[in-house]
């Protein structure tokens, strides 16, 4: 497998705080890959600078082996890479069916009402409520549906920042049923994750991220669970 | 005195239906920016100077003519003003951006006058003859145009804004700007078309009030970029239906005050209510969504 | 230096006590649309004050300047929840109806066989105590610009002390500065109090220059005006709302250069400069590149 994704020593800074210290790392084309590490750490800053909503200060971020650092967000999109940002982030007082269409943006195709009717099949759920404001559904709905609006891009690669955050186990479990189907479907996904013990059990490939750095790489079996676990909460630097 | 209340009644709703579509001008562009742009009224004042301009040149020219020049040039003014005062402030505070606006209301106040020098200027009246008796009302045609053209401006503008792809990024943006950058959406290209879409809104409004009163001055940028804020305000900062709501209370509490207290007292009525309203910040004050 | 060169001077100096006062707002964190007004009701309770009830400048200056603090609390006590535009337009809301307050205000009595005071939009004239005095337009200038000075060589230390520092944090998180342990509110509102204090000096000042007001005066435009000279000059240091006033009065109307076009070049220039210069000229960081120059 190729990389999809290629991030070399990026670094990105809020003024003179730089919350990536020269991140590199890559995502094969294909697989599910992970990024774990405690809060704080720069997961989301690193989901954002690839989704081109923070500029790096330097390094670069190669999709399908072009350069995409410091490419505007809808280039970004249209080039194939959706984020699934942290807290769903829906547009609340418009209709399921409205936020689709809003993940359709910088698409010009006719075949985007086809798409939205696959994504009813994959979320039925989705579709009860075609006509409901978005700001009244469910954490898990609300989840569901950003994945969808996600999806209507059509990408290569989707960006997952978070996506069982503050939702009941049983919700949280079903994310992660829709998470290996997508991928058994053919998206590449880039998933951050607070819970290990289940990314570990969807992903290929893991990344341990403490304050700006990857300060460990490999396979899920290639460190104790345990371990991964207690260094994604609190960070090694505290052992 | 019924009658007297009617009459005041519709002459309120008449200049309440001009203040609606200016509230709804502002009310797109702080709800896509969350910024007040002080040089909307302005942009319409120069767009209105325009027109005149024109009309004095060649006295023939009809009346949709004249509208499309203000409409044209409100535009060209407040593209002018997204440019240089918007768009390099859209991170940060909004206090640069609104000074900035300010800053440039001084320029199109300047050309205004340098285009036309006299104080008051004249504009082509929308209508010459008496006004229709009906009912025991006297109905002024302007005002009947005015009301006509505010609601086809709010039908066309629900079905842009929920019926049309660029509607739904407009939406998008106003819910929230960073989701819908994240959702692909060229949020800088929305910004300013929402911008030429108020600016356009704006300038017809601006054709109207100056052809109902068959007269323009420099202070009528000062006069809508108030009764803009005024209405939106008095709606629930940053709501479409409230705006055009806000601005038909303001023409109706402006009506009937003046009826009764005079005009002095009529404005301070308005403030006072404005000022009350805020402080007492009910709920309905503060809703930030335009849906 | 001719009378008019004297005049602008003097004009500068006027306007300053006003900028000041916006600038002192900002810095607290709130942008307000209304220091006009404080700045009004200076001018007519001194001018009441020395025109009509044959008071002195000075009590006259003291007496206003507790007026103009007292309205400015008067508008902020309601208002002190609200952020941002609401505050900015409660602000507005309530300078309109002190402007309208002016137009309506009528009391004149009798001095020497003339009728003195408020005459409605019709202004007040007759302020004179400065030419009854029979102070030297020169030695007027100087006392403005002295009063200025004070106040700035004032504003500089409380910037260098602690208090700066807190009005900075108040301005800049307030939730953090109420969980350092400051009450947030009660601080705001000594703020506003000076600002409207500020304001009233100016518009003492302004009255008896002039020795003639009208409520035109004091309407929003000489508002904004004050935030722009704030904003421009830069949120760095007390004298950035000057070098905002010298920028209009001083250099555009007193050079002349732009006759005609003042405002067209005075608005585009300001607009750019906040492009590349957001917070102002003097901004914090130039007022900290300049002192480690000069220190």
């Amino acid at each position: 497998m190729s990389a999809l994704l290629e991030v070399k020593d990026l670094v990105t800074a809020y003024g003179k705080i730089e919350a990536l210290k020269g991140v590199s790392l890559e995502v094969r084309e294909g697989s599910i890959t992970c990024l774990l590490g405690p809060n704080g750490a720069g997961k989301t800053t690193l989901m954002m600078t690839i989704a081109g909503i923070l500029k790096p200060r330097s390094g670069s971020i190669r999709f399908s082996g072009r350069e995409i650092a410091r490419q505007p967000p809808h280039a970004i999109v249209g080039a194939g890479v959706a984020l699934v940002p942290e807290n769903r982030l829906v547009f609340p007082g418009m209709s399921v069916l409205e936020n689709l269409h809003a993940g359709a943006y910088a698409r010009r195709d006719d075949e985007i009402e086809a798409d939205i009717g696959r994504l009813f099949e994959r979320f039925p759920r989705l579709r009860e409520r075609a006509e409901q404001d978005a700001g009244t559904l469910s954490g898990g709905e609300q989840q569901m549906l950003a994945v969808a609006r996600a999806l209507m891009s059509r990408p290569k690669l989707l960006l997952m920042d978070e996506p069982s955050l503050g939702l009941a186990p049983l919700v949280v479990d079903e994310i992660f049923r829709t998470i290996a189907d997508l991928h058994r479907d053919g998206t590449t996904i880039f998933l951050v994750e607070q819970n290990a013990h289940m990314a570990l059990r969807v992903a290929h490939h893991f990344y341990l991220i403490e304050q700006g750095r990857v300060t460990f790489s490999g396979d899920p079996g290639s460190l104790a669970e345990d371990e991964v676990i207690r260094r994604a909460y609190l960070g090694s630097a505290r052992r | 005195m019924l009658a007297d209340l009617l009459q005041n009644t519709f002459d309120g709703l008449a200049a309440g239906a001009s203040y609606a579509l200016v509230a709804l001008g502002f009310t797109l562009i702080f709800g896509v920016l969350r910024r007040a742009n002080l040089s909307y009224g302005p942009a319409i004042m120069l767009g209105c100077y325009a027109a005149a301009a024109v009309s004095a040149q060649r006295p023939g020219l009809g009346l949709a003519v004249l509208a499309l020049i203000a409409i044209v040039v409100s535009v060209l003014a407040g593209a002018y003003v997204e440019r240089l005062c918007f768009a390099p402030h859209r991170r940060g505070s909004g206090i640069a951006a609104m000074a900035a606006s300010f800053a440039l209301w001084m320029q199109l106040e300047e050309l205004a006058v340098l285009l036309l020098p006299r104080h008051v200027v004249a504009f082509p009246a929308l209508y010459g003859d008496d006004p229709i008796a009906f009912a025991g009302l006297a109905i002024r045609v302007e005002s009947l145009v005015a009301l006509g053209t505010a609601g086809a401006v709010c039908a066309l503008l629900a079905w842009v804004l929920y019926r049309t792809r660029f509607g739904i990024s407009v939406r998008a943006v106003i819910a929230s700007p960073l989701a819908a950058e994240i959702a692909g959406i060229r949020t800088g290209r929305i910004f300013f078309l929402v911008f030429a879409l108020a600016s356009a809104i704006g300038g017809l409004a601006g054709f109207l009030v100056a052809a109902t009163d068959a007269q323009l001055t420099p202070m009528m940028g000062m006069w809508f970029t108030l009764k803009g804020l005024v209405a939106m305000m008095l709606g629930g900062l940053g709501s479409l239906p409230g705006a055009v709501l806000g601005a038909l209370a303001l023409g109706l509490v402006e009506a009937h005050s003046q009826w009764f207290l005079g005009p002095q007292l009529r404005d301070f009525v308005v403030y006072l209510l404005l000022f009350c309203l805020l402080a007492a910040a009910p709920k309905w004050m503060r809703t930030h969504s335009a849906s | 230096m001719d009378a008019y060169a004297l005049g602008l001077l003097t004009n500068v100096g006027l306007l300053g006590f006003l900028a000041l006062s916006a600038y002192l707002m900002l810095l607290a964190g709130e942008m307000s649309f209304g220091q006009q007004a404080f700045f009004g009701v200076g001018a007519y309770a001194g001018g009441m004050l020395t025109a009509m009830a044959g008071w002195p400048l000075p009590l006259a200056a003291v007496a206003a300047m507790a007026a103009g603090a007292l309205a400015a609390l008067a508008v902020a006590l309601p208002t002190l929840r609200l952020r941002g535009l609401y505050f900015a337009m409660a602000t507005l809301a309530a300078a309109e109806m002190a402007r309208i307050g002016f137009e309506l205000l009528q009391w004149q009595v009798d001095r020497g066989g003339e009728q003195v005071g408020p005459d409605g939009t019709q202004g007040f004239r007759g302020i004179r105590w400065v030419f009854e005095s029979g102070l030297a337009p020169e030695a007027w200038a100087a006392l403005v610009w002295l009063l200025l000075a004070a106040v700035l060589a004032l504003a500089a230390l409380a910037e260098r002390s602690r208090l700066g520092a807190m009005l900075r944090a108040v301005g800049e998180d307030p939730g953090l500065a109420a969980a350092l342990g400051l009450d947030v509110d009660r601080f705001k509102l000594g703020v506003i109090a000076a600002a409207g204090a500020l304001a009233a000096l100016g518009g003492v000042l302004f009255a008896h220059h002039n020795t003639y007001i009208e409520p035109r005066n004091f309407d929003i435009m000489l508002g904004v005006h004050s935030l722009a000279y704030a904003l421009i000059g830069g949120l760095g240091t007390a004298f950035g709302p000057l070098v905002g006033v010298l920028l209009d009065v001083g250099l555009l109307e007193g050079t002349r250069v732009f006759h005609g076009y003042r405002m067209i070049a005075f608005g585009g220039l300001v607009a750019l400069l906040l492009v590349l210069r957001p917070r102002g000229l003097l901004d914090e960081a130039a007022v900290r590149w300049l002192g480690r120059r000069f220190s």
